[in-house]
């Protein structure tokens, strides 16, 4: 293995991760800043019941009408993020854990993932330059993590099966557009995961407050029968 | 999705009317002061204090609905607006929530202060840009957060779009008709400008007119009396123009044999800050409520059925007011739904033989916690009851929530989507569709008539009333 990529593997990737680390830090520090307001009323449901179901969320397609109706866009959106854990987990096995490509079934198994998580992304693309709708909303932002995405799982199809001694640039390719991810993603629309705990929370929370979430769970509210429970049937 | 040519509504030009704050500034009205009602200064640096109060008002939840969004469409066929109106992309909740999340990431967020251009964030230029944004969060959408609960990640849009107009509110860009309103309820508690005389006639006619049905001086409708189990809010729309659903609730209070009154002053529980998204007046006119209550020692504080005096009233009043709920807050229906629970009243249901479905208004459904209850009572108050489709949470809105019922200049378009709401309606074959809620009324009302439906719009309480078994 030449140095370079031994260094992309390695010495690179820790320095793009403790980079990646200490931006988003600073990112909920920010978060944390703005306030958040008391809730004053009593309850006529579950807080942690709504937070839960609202967190649960994304492994419910039926939860909600927007997936519920649209099965094959709930479907490609559970492989392309499967396809992110295993290009992600790619690049920790390469380094750490080599043996475990030296097994051709997991090796394929990796192939497949990824590899439908770019055809994936390239419906999406192609979806976003068609669509007015999506065309009206998108930035460039938008355009080039999807593209960027794209290319990585292109390369993570390539780099799976770690042959370095027959070619090197799959696996470089792989290990350099890791490395830019872990900077760029904290400033781009990728790092929504980090967002979506807090939004999911804060909708469950108030929803969960109200019975409103879950649905169907009013009936089984947490707040004791002689408080001020504010409404609703027992 | 498929491929659509864009053609957009064109409502964003509609030109900013000042009219009414020009009189209410000529007749020096005292709610115009710094920290209640505010008009429109062309003079002012409007678009600096703007961007002044983003930065302020800015919250947690708020903040990161505005970073969560990825862009990804799925809210779009949630949209009533963009239902009906498919070819035109700027009908799309995410659209709309991007007019304020681009000015945020111009100001607040990292990428967009240094590389606006990259994440398409821009700030207001001038007066013109803000009655364009005004033109799309009070024009284009009705708050309904049908959208809200359609994001995979949770972007609450309603609540962006409220934060907007709120901070609108404070540069006075708004409809003339949220003007109106806002002002009529900071001068006189109510947001129909109903007189203490009036009210107070008003609420004896009806008295008249139940002992004359009832032939006993025992039934009357009570105002301020003290140490009472209820104190019964309604909205103004009732007094003004619909004072029978008082006497309907005042027929099932007698016949259960409650101890309530109506408050003198805080008797109106609708609250216009919802929609214009001023805390302020929010928090002025709930506070008048629970005020009411505490002055009274009422031991329960029951609203008439009016979707977003509910969720004002039972939900936000508090938080807008810093003020801790001390006594059960409720729907009337849910008090009705205690009644026959109870058998403090016994009904017929023969008595409503037509067929009826069930509108829910999206403060209660989705914003707020009644879902069952109203069907709970309306199985058992009607013959035939049919629920339309989608419904409980996932049911369309009226068309005619988040105030736009006092915006005129946004009528045409409301009632152009509305035909989504039409075909829902005519599909449940219903002669009757019952909504508890009084905007709603106005609004289904309204797209009946547009859309020249054979239907008639009830509420609750009048077809619990009907069926009312009168004990001898």
């Amino acid at each position: 293995m030449s140095k370079l990529l031994s260094a992309l593997e390695n010495e690179v990737q820790i320095g793009a991760l403790l980079f990646m680390t200490v931006v988003y830090t600073l990112r909920l520090i920010w978060i944390f800043r703005f306030k958040s307001g008391r809730e004053r009323t009593t309850a006529a449901g579950s807080e942690a019941a709504g937070i839960s179901y609202s967190l649960m969320n994304v492994a419910m397609p039926w939860a909600m009408e927007s997936t519920r109706k649209r099965p094959w866009f709930y479907a490609q959106f559970v492989i392309f993020h499967l396809g992110v854990v295993a290009a992600i987990t790619a690049t920790f096995i390469i380094p750490y854990a080599p043996a475990l490509f030296k097994v051709k079934a997991v090796v394929r198994l990796f192939q497949v993932i990824i590899g439908a998580a770019c055809l994936v992304g390239l419906l999406r693309f192609i979806r976003r330059l068609r669509n007015p709708t999506l065309r009206l909303i998108s930035t460039a932002d938008d355009y080039l993590s999807l593209a960027l995405m794209i290319l990585f799982f292109a390369a993570g199809v390539l780099a799976v099966p770690n042959e370095y001694r027959k070619a090197e640039w799959p696996i470089a390719i792989f290990f350099g557009l890791t490395a830019f991810f872990l900077i760029y993603v904290p400033f781009s629309k990728i790092c929504h995961y980090l967002y979506y705990p807090f939004s999911r929370y804060f909708l469950g929370r108030t929803l969960g407050h109200r019975g409103a979430m879950p649905p169907g769970m009013k009936g089984k509210r947490t707040c004791l029968p002689s408080s001020p429970d504010g409404g609703g049937s027992r | 999705m498929k491929r659509r040519k864009a053609a957009v509504s064109g409502i964003a030009d509609a030109p900013l009317d000042t009219r009414s704050q020009e009189r209410a500034r000529l007749d020096r009205i005292p709610s115009l002061a710094p920290d209640r009602l505010q008009t429109y200064d062309a003079s002012a640096d409007n678009v600096g204090r703007f961007l002044r109060l983003l930065g302020e008002r800015i919250t947690r939840p708020l903040a990161v609905s505005l970073t969560a969004c990825v862009h990804c469409g799925l809210c779009a066929d949630s949209c009533h607006y963009f239902l009906a109106r498919p070819d035109d992309p700027t009908m799309t909740p995410v659209y709309k929530a991007d007019q304020i999340r681009r000015i945020f990431k111009r100001h607040l967020d990292w990428t967009g202060r240094v590389v606006p251009w990259w994440v398409h964030a821009g700030s207001p230029r001038n007066d013109e840009d803000l009655n364009r944004l005004k033109n799309i969060v009070f024009g284009t959408c009705s708050a309904c957060r049908r959208c809200t609960l359609n994001c995979p990640m949770g972007v609450d849009t309603g609540l962006l779009v409220r934060f907007t107009r709120g901070l609108l509110t404070e540069v006075g860009i708004v409809p003339e008709g949220v003007f109106n309103v806002s002002r009529d309820q900071w001068e006189t508690g109510n947001q129909m400008a109903v007189t203490e005389e009036e009210y107070l006639e008003t609420l004896q006619w009806m008295e008249d007119e139940l002992r004359t049905e009832f032939g006993t001086p025992e039934v009357d409708i009570p105002v301020d009396r003290p140490d009472c189990d209820v104190l019964y809010t309604i909205n103004p729309r009732e007094v003004k123009f619909d004072p029978r659903s008082i006497a309907n609730a005042a027929r099932v209070f007698f016949v259960a044999g409650e101890k309530w009154t109506l408050p003198k002053w805080g008797w109106d529980q609708t609250n216009f800050g919802l929609f214009s998204g001023d805390d302020k007046l929010g928090a002025y006119v709930a506070r008048n409520v629970y005020e009411a209550a505490e002055r009274l020692r009422a031991k329960r504080i029951v609203i008439s059925e009016c979707g977003h005096g509910y969720r004002s009233t039972r939900w936000e009043g508090y938080n807008w007011a810093g003020y801790d709920q001390k006594v059960p807050t409720e729907s009337v229906v849910v008090t009705l739904q205690r009644y026959l629970r109870e058998g403090r009243i016994r009904v017929d249901p023969a008595r409503n033989p037509d067929p009826v479905t069930f509108h829910d208004s999206c403060n209660i459904a989705r914003s707020g916690d009644l879902v069952e209850e109203p069907r709970w009572v309306l199985r058992r108050v009607v013959t035939d009851f049919r629920e339309m489709h989608p419904n409980r949470r996932e049911n369309l809105c009226c068309t005619g929530g988040g105030g736009l019922l006092s915006m005129a200049e946004y009528r045409p378009l409301r009632l152009e989507v509305a035909k989504i709401k039409a075909e829902q309606l005519k599909a449940t074959g219903a002669k009757l569709v019952c909504t508890m809620c009084h905007n709603c009324i106005d609004g289904l009302t309204d797209v009946i008539k547009h859309y020249k439906l054979e239907m008639k719009v009830v509420q609750v309480l009048d077809l619990v009333s009907n069926a009312l078994v009168i004990p001898e």
